[in-house]
């Protein structure tokens, strides 16, 4: 009876953690009307369907948190709420990016209405929609439905880790305001993009002067991934090798830093936002409006006669946005390095220093997170630098498919700080920045030849000077 | 005119630095002949011994250390026992020529360290 009690007891002990390992993954969805709930139902459900609990609030509830006691509450941040002005409760616009600059991921959909909050948040994520408030994509070349304003684009980013492997066929339905990318921005990536002939403008006013936003320049959907940097420490001592002006070699300066000087950039790790120019994307109507859309940038469309030769029962919003959210939660293109291992060639241990042309290992793991576990990451394109100010060694990583990527090389006869560098980005890919600082060290002085061969007459002149030294001793005493 | 009396008082001047040069040698006692000769033969030995690598002992090296630390140790010897030096006549060259042992001793030791 009491053993059946401790298991039960344990059981309840060890629930909450169970749970924990378990527990799906929460998002906070904000609304601007429940309506929103069931007009938009199917995606909501193919998330729910993946195993993440959707808690929809309304944006102006005052009851709103992220965080509660320094701990995000949430994994990921819908925001459907392109009307609202001001967050209810505790959030607003830096708490939002806080949010993503912990990691954590962001799906933001506007439309025409969108008030400045937003925008602004998209602003700050890279991202300038158009400034003219009544401004809309208009597409008087690839429309569908005979709008000029719903766009049926398939001018798809070419990713398979973003969109997936299977190719989205149909068209994407879009109604809503266009956006360019800040130049400056290299995280930013265009997912979908407008048409040559599409331009940015209010339809209600005449036009009076060019459109500010044209053409494919206007991105429709974009994505962001913020870059994820880490540098490791080689040891808690650093030395600086510098040649000392007299001809021999030596270590001349040795410098201590603390570790704390090498944990370097932990903030932007890796959070995923994707940016919609438009919340009916997501909306059932468009999930389930069959397309028909001009054809292919054929002569005639040019000329104003669209042929409407593509018919798709379908339109490729649910394909889209479903993929599309698959990247944005990490369900595909998370990577993580781990166990980066350096050492000699027919050693184990990871030395501090390195000396000129030792013959060293190097080796690293990768692993791809799939949803639910770690896998190994496969790829032939993993590059190790051997970096003092410029790349002295560049090689591509050999992979035994099973996640570990290694490599040997000479170390270059330079001296100096060096630093392993794995510089990995690729698109869609979460972005690997590895840096290890090693040192490299001269030859020592008792790590040269002994006798060498071009110094024999310098030894010569040393001996018989002491033999000179003897002879005239000699001559000089008997000649006294 | 100028240029005929300007050689004949060079080849003049020459013959009488040769032969103030001779007599001085002559007058020189046999210890110090020694002091100067044997030196200068080794040095140029040890030239050509090296004559690949006279560039190099030309700037440094301790091969040039060596031999010319010896030389000057025999220089200041020659200078201690010369009985015209009036500045050590107080001192015995019995005395100089242990310092000169001495320093050679300490020259050599040294020489020997670098050498491995």
């Amino acid at each position: 009876m009491s053993n059946h009690l401790s298991i039960i007891f344990l059981i309840l002990i060890l629930l909450p953690f169970l749970t924990q390992s378990f527990s799906p993954k929460k998002v906070l969805i904000l609304l601007d009307d429940f309506s929103l709930k069931s007009s938009h139902s199917l995606y909501f459900t193919s998330l729910k369907n993946r195993n993440y609990h959707l808690d929809f609030h309304l944006a102006t509830d005052s009851n709103l948190k992220l965080s509660q006691h320094g701990e995000y509450l949430y994994d990921g941040l819908i925001l459907f709420s392109p009307t609202v002005q001001k967050f209810g409760g505790s959030l607003d616009l830096n708490s939002v990016l806080g949010f993503v600059d912990s990691g954590r991921n962001l799906i933001l959909a506007v439309d025409e209405s969108a008030s400045d909050l937003v925008k602004e948040i998209a602003t700050e994520c890279g991202v300038d929609f158009d400034e003219d408030s009544g401004a809309v994509v208009i597409d008087h070349g690839s429309f569908a439905d005979g709008d000029h304003m719903l766009i049926a684009s398939d001018d798809f980013i070419d990713s398979d880790v973003i969109l997936g492997k299977e190719k989205i066929e149909a068209p994407v339905l879009f109604k809503g305001i266009g956006h360019a990318l800040n130049p400056v921005n290299s995280q930013v990536l265009k997912v979908l993009s407008a048409s040559p002939w599409a331009y940015s403008a209010n339809p209600e006013s005449k036009l009076s002067s060019p459109p500010s936003l044209t053409g494919s320049r206007i991105s429709l959907v974009s994505v962001v991934q913020t870059t994820l940097s880490r540098v490791a420490k080689a040891s808690e001592t650093l030395c600086l090798v510098l040649p000392d002006n007299i001809g021999f070699r030596r270590i001349k300066a040795i410098a201590l830093f603390s570790p704390d000087d090498f944990k370097i950039l932990q903030a932007r790790n890796n959070a995923r936002i994707l940016i919609s120019g438009s919340l009916d994307l997501f909306s059932n109507r468009l999930f389930k409006s069959g397309v028909q859309k001009a054809g292919s940038s054929t002569n005639e469309e040019l000329m104003g006669k669209p042929t409407f030769d593509d018919r798709y029962l379908r339109s490729g919003n649910e394909q889209f946005t479903t993929e599309l959210s698959r990247w944005v939660f990490n369900e595909r293109g998370h990577l993580k390095a781990v166990n980066v291992r350096h050492n000699k060639v027919g050693e184990t241990v990871e030395p501090s220093m390195y000396r000129i042309t030792d013959d060293l290992e190097y080796s690293v793991e990768i692993y791809e997170w799939s949803g639910t576990s770690w896998e190994p990451y496969v790829s032939d394109d993993v590059q190790i630098q051997f970096y003092m100010m410029s790349p002295y060694v560049l090689k591509t990583l050999a992979t035994d498919k099973k996640g570990l990527y290694y490599t040997s090389f000479k170390v270059p006869d330079v001296y100096g700080v060096f630093q392993f560098k794995v510089e990995y980005h690729k698109l869609g890919y979460t972005s690997l920045s590895l840096a290890k600082q090693i040192p490299v060290r001269p030859f020592r002085h008792n790590e040269y030849e002994r006798f060498l061969t071009a110094a024999f007459p310098y030894y010569g002149a040393s001996f018989s000077t002491m033999a000179g030294f003897f002879v005239f001793s000699i001559i000089y005493l008997y000649n006294k | 005119m100028a240029r005929s009396s300007t050689s004949s008082t060079t080849t003049k001047d020459a013959q009488a630095l040769f032969q103030s040069l001779r007599s001085a040698y002559a007058s020189t006692p046999t210890n110090l002949k020694v002091i100067i000769f044997l030196p200068t033969l080794q040095y140029l030995v040890k030239c050509c011994l090296g004559l690949q690598f006279l560039p190099k002992i030309c700037l440094y090296d301790f091969k040039k250390t060596d031999v010319v630390s010896f030389f000057y140790a025999e220089v200041c010897l020659r200078i201690q026992v010369n009985k015209e030096n009036k500045e050590f006549k107080d001192l015995p060259p019995e005395r100089a020529f242990a310092d000169f042992v001495l320093c050679n001793l300490v020259l050599h030791l040294v020489i020997m360290n670098f050498l491995g």
